[in-house]
């Protein structure tokens, strides 16, 4: 009797050590995996956060939880790779200079903002977030999983490069000027951005230099004085840190391109970005990602060349295209702006797919953990009740590593009856 | 001189000629899955425009010899989407300027009509993905705005474009004046209330104008509002909370108006009192971003509480006026079919319900014989956001499908397929 009572709880305990919370099972469903097809009736395995098996007969580990999702759709969480959520927009701009380097948005992180519940309930799992666009060069964006009210620290992405955000265009240019300061033209900002790198590449020079004799072991000399701002864009100038631009025109693009290559420095995405289809090809020679909205338009005079229509042409000279929300309200609907590209470009379904998920974790330099469903990524996941360019569908659950992080059928009015 | 006159009878006849085919045209539609809205689906269907005109409705008819046939196989024909509460028209293109919302706090005087522009871009932009009619205003940040134009999307001049003019007269009980009176929601209220009594006495002064002369003086402002005390033009209010829309069902009741309401928030405590009352609601909520304390899909819901509580509704994409968006129409309907409403019920409140609501039902928003031949083909439902628009028709003319955007489109393509050679 002791011997069994024993046994049992060995066993209870092999149960609880190995279903660990990061462990899921997802079975029956129509699986889409994005880069590597669709499979039927088919199962995904998490271990410990991570993808560990997908396809149609998979066995599952005894004592991990396993949840039925049999006609229901699931792909790899979704990836907004330009969003304003998760901080309070009071602290959305550094409005002092127009060149503010020294501003990392993972000192302002808010894990419990509600902008990471609504925006959860579109069915992201990812995704960059950042200030406005009041400054030529403004400060490093920060990558987050949406890890709803847990420790900062782990919604924070590690070992990959953060980007750092910049704006042209009539942004830096409205607000400088009403204060009667540079920049209030497009030259202003290009010299304002040109004036900032030159004096990184300068002080990069003189640590360089001081960090070059120290390793010969040359002896009293002084370390150069730390400069934040410096810091950052000597990051740049190193390519430990990349770019984000947010420009609209079509010139702006072009001198944009050229400014990068200029100072040798990493440009990943240019975000809204309206104007992109008319220098497609430039954009994929540059290997720059587009980051954009697919119908916004005519909001402002630098915008009202926006056309849904653009996105083909993007496609066809092989511009890696990403949808991003730029807000809190939008970055609910990233599927929904999928479909709706497919209204405007004919376009291969899965294009429209990549649009929100690898596409954006190839800019974010992330394409070998998140973005698709294959066995060793990260185990984020969106379950829809429909097939997600249905535009009649919605989310069911929103998994990121194996954790359960929105589930419609607790949190709905849809389901309990209507509130007011 | 004979020439002359052989020169002349050519140019008559062929002025005739283009004007007789102008004025004939027809068009069959046919193979198509018809939603006529009012009444049932139509699998198989055909529809025949004449004269700008629903001809004919039905399974299977033959077409006259000259008619131009539309084959929609697998496609679907509905009427065309109505836009409730747009500035399409006013809005300019940058740099125009725009038209909407005329400094001061009571300006009922205001008229859309007057500053409609057919060559606004925006016009092509919203028709060509299934947007036929719109309801223009004027504007809508003061306590008392103008009166709102329905305009179809078709027309040289703005005559040719008009349905119908002093739709609505618009309200907003959330309009707290930057500088001055009224600062706050009361003084809003008090405002529009002091405007409606002068609007009363001067209705009376006008009515006893052949004893008094002298007591009467035309006022623009006030022949604006009597109108509404009338119940002659609709009184549409822009609310933007419970306690906006509170007021507003208040000033309705007092003053017998007829009322709409605009809303993005807070209307559901409302939904009984709407219904039992007629009042008709103009809904631009559904992206509403939820409060910290409520439910993800409570915007996303509240249409299908709306439907069921019996409220006559129809979708706003956004939820202010002059969005140059006003082709996004079917995102709320969209939304609101995936969290409970029917997607019957989600078509009606994109074309029947706002054409009921602003009264012009008896010319758009459904497929019926008789009616404006504003039709709209498409490859799937028009709540499906992927859904291709194949063909627009307005006032029974196939609309061209250009814009601003497909001209633009067409113009880089090439440059990009050039360059890249």
């Amino acid at each position: 009797m002791r011997r069994k009572i024993l046994y049992l709880l060995t066993v209870l305990i092999l149960i609880t050590v190995s279903a660990g919370a990061q462990d899921l099972a997802l079975k029956g469903g129509t699986i889409l995996t994005v880069t590597k097809g669709t499979i039927e009736n088919g199962t995904v395995l998490i271990q410990d956060g991570k993808i560990i098996a997908v396809g149609k007969d998979i066995n599952i580990p005894s004592g991990i939880k396993v949840i039925d999702v049999t006609g229901k759709y699931v792909m790899p969480g979704l990836i907004d790779s330009h969003t304003h959520i998760a901080f309070d927009m009071g602290d959305g701009n550094e409005v002092s200079s127009p060149v503010t380097p020294q501003i990392w948005m993972k000192e302002v992180l808010d894990s419990s903002h509600d902008t990471i519940r609504t925006t959860l309930a579109g069915g992201v799992t990812t995704v960059k977030t950042m200030h406005g666009s009041a400054n030529v060069i403004g400060g490093v964006n920060v990558t987050i999983k949406l890890k709803y009210n847990h420790p900062v620290e782990e919604m924070m992405v590690k070992g990959v490069r953060q980007q750092l955000k910049m704006a042209l265009g009539e942004n830096p240019k409205r607000l400088y000027g009403s204060k009667g300061r540079m920049p209030s033209t497009r030259m202003g900002n290009a010299y304002v951005a040109r004036k900032a790198f030159i004096e990184a590449q300068e002080y990069k020079a003189k640590w360089d230099k001081y960090e070059k004799e120290k390793a010969a072991g040359k002896r009293d000399i002084k370390p150069p004085e730390k400069d934040l701002k410096m810091e950052t864009l000597r990051m740049v100038l190193e390519k430990d840190m990349t770019i984000d631009c947010h420009t609209y025109r079509a010139d702006e693009i072009v001198w944009l391109l050229k400014f990068c290559q200029e100072f040798d420095i990493v440009l990943k995405q240019i975000s809204h970005c309206v104007d992109g289809y008319k220098v497609a090809d430039l954009m994929a020679e540059a290997g720059v990602s587009f980051g954009g909205w697919v119908d916004w338009w005519g909001m402002k005079e630098e915008m009202y060349d926006g056309c849904p229509y653009g996105f083909k042409i993007m496609h066809d000279a092989g511009v890696n295209i990403v949808i991003n929300s730029d807000s809190a309200n939008e970055g609910r609907f990233l599927y929904l702006n999928a479909a709706k590209m497919l209204k405007y470009n004919d376009l291969p379904e899965t294009e429209a797919l990549k649009m929100i998920t690898i596409n954006a974790a190839r800019s974010l330099e992330m394409e070998e953990r998140i973005g698709s469903i294959e066995v060793g990524k990260d185990g984020d996941i969106a379950v829809f009740d429909k097939y997600p360019l249905d535009s009649t569908t919605k989310v069911l659950k929103t998994i990121i590593e194996g954790v359960i992080y929105y589930d419609y059928a607790e949190s709905s009015v849809t389901v309990k009856g209507s509130s007011r | 001189m004979k020439k002359k006159i052989t020169i002349i009878g050519a140019a008559v006849v062929f002025f005739l000629g283009a004007f007789y085919a102008d004025a004939q045209e027809i068009i069959l539609i046919k193979n198509g899955t018809i939603v006529p809205v009012v009444g049932k689906v139509i699998t198989n269907g055909s529809l025949l425009i004449k004269d700008g005109i629903i001809a004919k409705i039905g399974t299977s008819f033959k077409a006259p010899k000259e008619a131009k046939i539309i084959d929609a196989k697998g496609m679907y024909i509905y009427p065309g989407m109505i836009g409730p509460l747009t500035a399409v028209g006013v809005t300019g293109y940058p740099g125009a300027g725009s038209d909407t919302d005329e400094i001061g706090v009571s300006t009922p005087h205001m008229d859309s009509y007057d500053a409609v522009n057919p060559e606004d871009e925006c016009i092509e932009v919203t028709r060509i993905d299934g947007v036929t009619t719109v309801l223009t205003v004027s504007g809508t940040r003061s306590a008392i705005n103008g009166k709102a134009v329905a305009l179809n999307l078709a027309g040289n001049l703005a005559e040719d474009m008009v349905i119908k003019r002093d739709v609505v007269q618009i309200f907003n009980t959330g309009a707290r004046a930057r500088n001055g009176y009224p600062s706050t929601l009361s003084g809003v209220n008090s405002l529009i209330k002091d405007k409606l009594n002068q609007a009363k006495l001067y209705a009376e002064k006008k009515k006893k104008k052949a004893e008094s002369p002298k007591d009467f003086k035309c006022d623009l402002e006030m022949e604006a509002l009597t109108q509404v005390l009338s119940r002659k033009v609709p009184a549409l209010f822009i609310t933007s909370d419970e306690v906006t829309i509170r007021n507003a069902l208040h000033i309705i009741e007092e003053y017998n108006l007829k009322g709409i309401i605009f809303a993005t928030i807070g209307i559901l405590k409302f939904a009984e009192k709407l219904a039992a009352k007629n009042i008709p609601v103009i809904w631009a909520g559904t992206t509403t971003m939820p409060q910290r304390w409520e439910a993800v899909d409570k915007y996303y819901h509240t249409a299908a509480v709306l439907a069921k509580k019996g409220v006559l509704f129809a979708f706003n994409e956004s939820g202010r006026p002059g969005s140059r968006n006003v082709r996004r129409q079917p995102v709320p309907a969209s939304l609101s079919v995936a969290y409970g409403l029917s997607e019957e019920e989600a078509i009606k409140a994109l074309t029947i319900n706002p054409a009921k609501m602003l009264g012009i039902d008896n010319q758009v928003g459904s497929l019926e014989k008789g009616k404006t031949a504003n039709v709209v083909i498409c490859t799937k439902s028009l709540v499906q956001l992927s859904s291709k628009i194949h063909t627009v028709i307005i006032n029974g003319k196939i609309i061209p499908k250009t814009s601003v955007q497909t001209r633009l489109r067409d113009k880089f393509k090439k440059i990009v397929q050039e360059r890249k050679k």
